[in-house]
């Protein structure tokens, strides 16, 4: 096979909706279009399954079952492969803490966001910019799974609502609104982190 | 619009999804209500601090590499699914061999011959390749404390676990009454290919079994190695390469024991 025909192959894949492989595809070049269509986004993989797990050797068994998994399944891609990708370790990892830490996954209604009155958090509200990286990476970690999921899949891996959507299987109006949620959450989180931190809130 | 609209759009505003009509609707309240700006303005900052402070986790190399190592280049419902002790049964149908070559009979041929090739001249420095493989994998698995992928003492969870992750399935036994705790399994790259390891324990013994489909039948082998007793059977199709730092002679009951449980269920 030419590196052509290699090429034909991978865009082959990207363009159409086909419900399975090209029928003369060989398995070698099979593997070979799944290294190069869904393994460059490996670490997008791991970082969302770190984040919801929350632990490193949580996170390399659910990728690794996730990845394989999604190798069976390489046959139903359509469209794009990253956001194709994150939903099979996104579902991996919701099975895996349903599993393993049921706690984690049950309970959070999404329901209208509380919003304060805009000034409320006003001038005495720190500065986002000067969040110390380890209360905020710990108040992302404390946020409840759903929300800190839309959080990581926005601002880390730049996805758009309609790929979060489809990622999280729930509606784009679900993201808007978790997404605000999750803000929300983290703003207060940290803000609380601070004052029981004594640190100093700039003025 | 109201305080409460806006200040819910605000996100989609900053993140780049609001719809042009929305985003000029709500541009004019902000032009207009200064502390709607504001509110935009900590949003912003929010949004800029978690994508510049927090941690973004890449996988390790060594994790992408077990996966790529791992990923079958035989789809798992595949027409038929030809396996390395399969080819040594004088009785493979001719009917089997012509359907798993239509797909691409010309690579699978090449292929073939490979395989075949591979197993006449198995090269004499084969044993000790391997022999450095297996050890260098317990010895890593025991520096990194990484023992095992799938945590169980159950033969019913870790063999299926093994058996969906690779083209064989492994003879999985229980040994936990003569002593050997199962602690779990894992995956390995061996010799070229995938293979499963058991992990049992003795004692604060770990053994690593390494376990592929055999290509014939080999002389059972023992040797030591920096301080490590490393035994080889093959049985039933099955080849076994034991590592651990136990005493030789549990090792031995634990090879004759694997040996005799290795029969298909």
């Amino acid at each position: 096979m030419t590196p052509d025909m290699m090429t034909l192959a991978a865009h082959s894949a990207l363009l159409h909706d086909t419900d399975s492989a090209p029928p003369h595809e060989t398995l070698s070049e099979r593997k070979r279009r799944f290294e190069q269509l869904v393994l460059p986004h490996f670490d997008a993989a791991y970082n969302l399954a770190r984040w919801l797990t929350r632990n490193d050797q949580d996170a390399r068994d659910v990728v690794q079952e996730a990845v394989l998994r999604a190798y069976r399944f390489f046959g139903g891609l359509r469209g794009e492969a990253k956001p194709w990708l994150l939903a099979i370790v996104r579902n991996s990892c919701f099975t895996w803490l349903a599993a393993n830490r049921p706690a984690e996954t049950v309970g959070f209604e999404d329901g209208a966001i509380e919003l304060l009155p805009s000034d409320e958090d006003g001038p005495e509200m720190q500065a986002a910019r000067n969040f110390d990286r380890k209360m905020l990476n710990d108040a992302i970690a404390g946020l409840p799974a759903q929300f800190r999921e839309v959080l990581i899949l926005r601002e880390l891996e730049d996805m758009s609502y309609k790929d979060i959507a489809r990622i999280a299987d729930v509606p784009i109006g679900t993201v808007m609104s978790r997404l605000a949620r999750a803000r929300r959450l983290l703003a207060e989180s940290v803000r609380a982190a601070s004052n029981i931190s004594g640190t100093q809130v700039p003025k | 619009m109201t305080n409460d609209e806006a200040n819910t759009l605000l996100h989609a505003y900053i993140d780049g999804e609001l719809d042009p009509a929305k985003t000029l609707e709500l541009e004019a309240h902000l032009a207009d209500n200064p502390s709607l700006r504001a509110a935009c303005g900590r949003l912003r900052e929010m949004s800029e601090a978690v994508r510049l402070k927090a941690d973004y986790h890449a996988a390790p190399a060594w994790l992408e590499e077990r996966v790529r190592a791992a990923l079958p280049a035989e789809p798992k419902n595949g027409p038929a699914r030809p396996t390395w002790w399969g080819w040594l049964k004088p009785a493979v149908s001719v009917a089997a061999v012509a359907d798993w070559l239509r797909p691409a009979a010309s690579f699978a041929a090449v292929a073939l011959v490979t395989w075949v090739v591979a197993l006449g001249v198995l090269r004499p420095g084969e044993d000790e390749r391997i022999t450095q493989e297996v050890l260098a994998s317990h010895v890593r698995s025991t520096l990194a404390n990484r023992f095992y992928d799938v945590a169980s003492s159950d033969q019913h969870t870790v063999k299926p676990w093994l058996s969906a992750r690779l083209a064989f399935s492994p003879p999985v036994a229980d040994l936990s009454a003569s002593g050997f705790e199962m602690i779990g399994g894992r995956l390995d790259y061996i010799g070229a290919q995938p293979v499963a390891v058991l992990v049992y324990k003795r004692r604060q013994h770990m053994i690593d079994v390494f376990v592929w489909p055999a290509e014939g039948q080999k002389a059972e082998h023992t040797l030591t190695r920096d301080g490590f007793n490393i035994e080889r059977i093959t049985k039933n199709g099955m080849t076994f390469w034991i590592v651990s730092d136990l005493n030789r002679d549990e090792l031995d009951d634990l090879a004759r024991m694997l040996a005799e449980r290795s029969a298909a269920p």
